[in-house]
């Protein structure tokens, strides 16, 4: 069993192994020995929950190295949030310029082909007609899905708020 | 104050923490028996969570003189003992108000 944790440790960021992985390993080794004597129903579901807490912790922490995104998961003990899952990432900017530039460079090269075409005394109309509209189009579609987002994550981060400020209005209320 | 309020390990883990240094097998165990085994954390939930109130400060090492490989003791930072005194303030509160509105509709 302790076989299967050393390897399951592996899983987890190596930034985190080095804080974390050693102490890990007592630990597992402590209830190992515990649940050494008790009945097979007991330690196979001491090991599930084992191996699905290291799964599951090794992804969060990736997830939260790679997206800082704290709770990705929470198989285990349900509602695990110390703070709120809903932050907005910082690669989601990079992601969204990554595409905004994609499609730029893809129309560019739409451009290229077309204009490159030999014998063409008539252009290909459907193209040109909407070109000049194109890039401001895509540019106008960025901003605005850019600035929806942005409105829909501070109406999420005002509501994530718990409404305890509240309680003391009801309370008073009560009196 | 944004982290709260906490969620049912995270408390325990720290009201673990708040009368003692404690390693992470002392932990689990404290957990269990203030849940009355309702709350069992896996060692990567609980060294998660750790990681986290040790991130945000709530929590720190804690060297003893004498410890074996591979135990680390956690102690209460100054600023956990506080939120966890504003957590425990907050839920006297909701139990109050419960309490309140449960005996209004009754009546």
């Amino acid at each position: 069993m302790l076989t299967i944790y050393r390897r399951l440790l592996r899983l987890y960021p190596a930034e985190y192994r080095d804080l974390f992985a050693e102490e890990m390993m007592a630990v597992l080794r402590e209830e190992s020995d515990e649940k050494a004597n008790r009945q097979l129903i007991a330690r196979s579901r001491f090991l599930l929950r084992e191996i699905v807490g290291l799964v599951t912790g090794a992804t969060r922490e990736h997830l939260r190295v790679l997206f800082e995104i704290e709770d990705g998961l929470s198989l285990v003990t349900g509602r695990f949030a110390m703070r709120n899952g809903f932050r907005f990432p910082k690669v989601t900017i990079v992601f969204m310029a990554l595409i905004l530039a994609g499609v730029v460079v893809a129309i560019r090269k739409g451009e290229a082909i077309a204009t490159s075409l030999p014998d063409f005394s008539q252009p290909v109309t459907p193209i040109h007609s909407g070109h000049s509209y194109l890039l401001p189009g895509v540019f106008a579609g960025f901003i605005f899905f850019y600035a929806a987002g942005l409105v829909g994550w501070a109406i999420v981060f005002a509501l994530r708020r718990s409404g305890v400020h509240r309680l003391a209005d009801m309370s008073g209320g009560q009196k | 104050m944004d982290d709260l309020p906490l969620t049912e390990p995270v408390l325990l883990i720290l009201l673990s923490l708040a009368g003692q240094p404690q390693h992470g097998y002392a932990i689990l165990k404290d957990v269990e028996r203030m849940s009355s085994g309702r709350v069992l954390l896996s060692t990567g939930t609980l060294y998660g969570a750790l990681r986290r109130l040790l991130d945000d400060d709530w929590i720190e090492r804690y060297e003893e003189e004498e410890s074996s490989r591979g135990r680390q003791a956690y102690r209460l930072t100054p600023q956990g003992r506080r939120n966890l005194q504003l957590e425990i303030d907050r839920m006297k509160h909701i139990t109050r108000l419960a309490t309140l509105r449960v005996a209004t509709k009754e009546s």
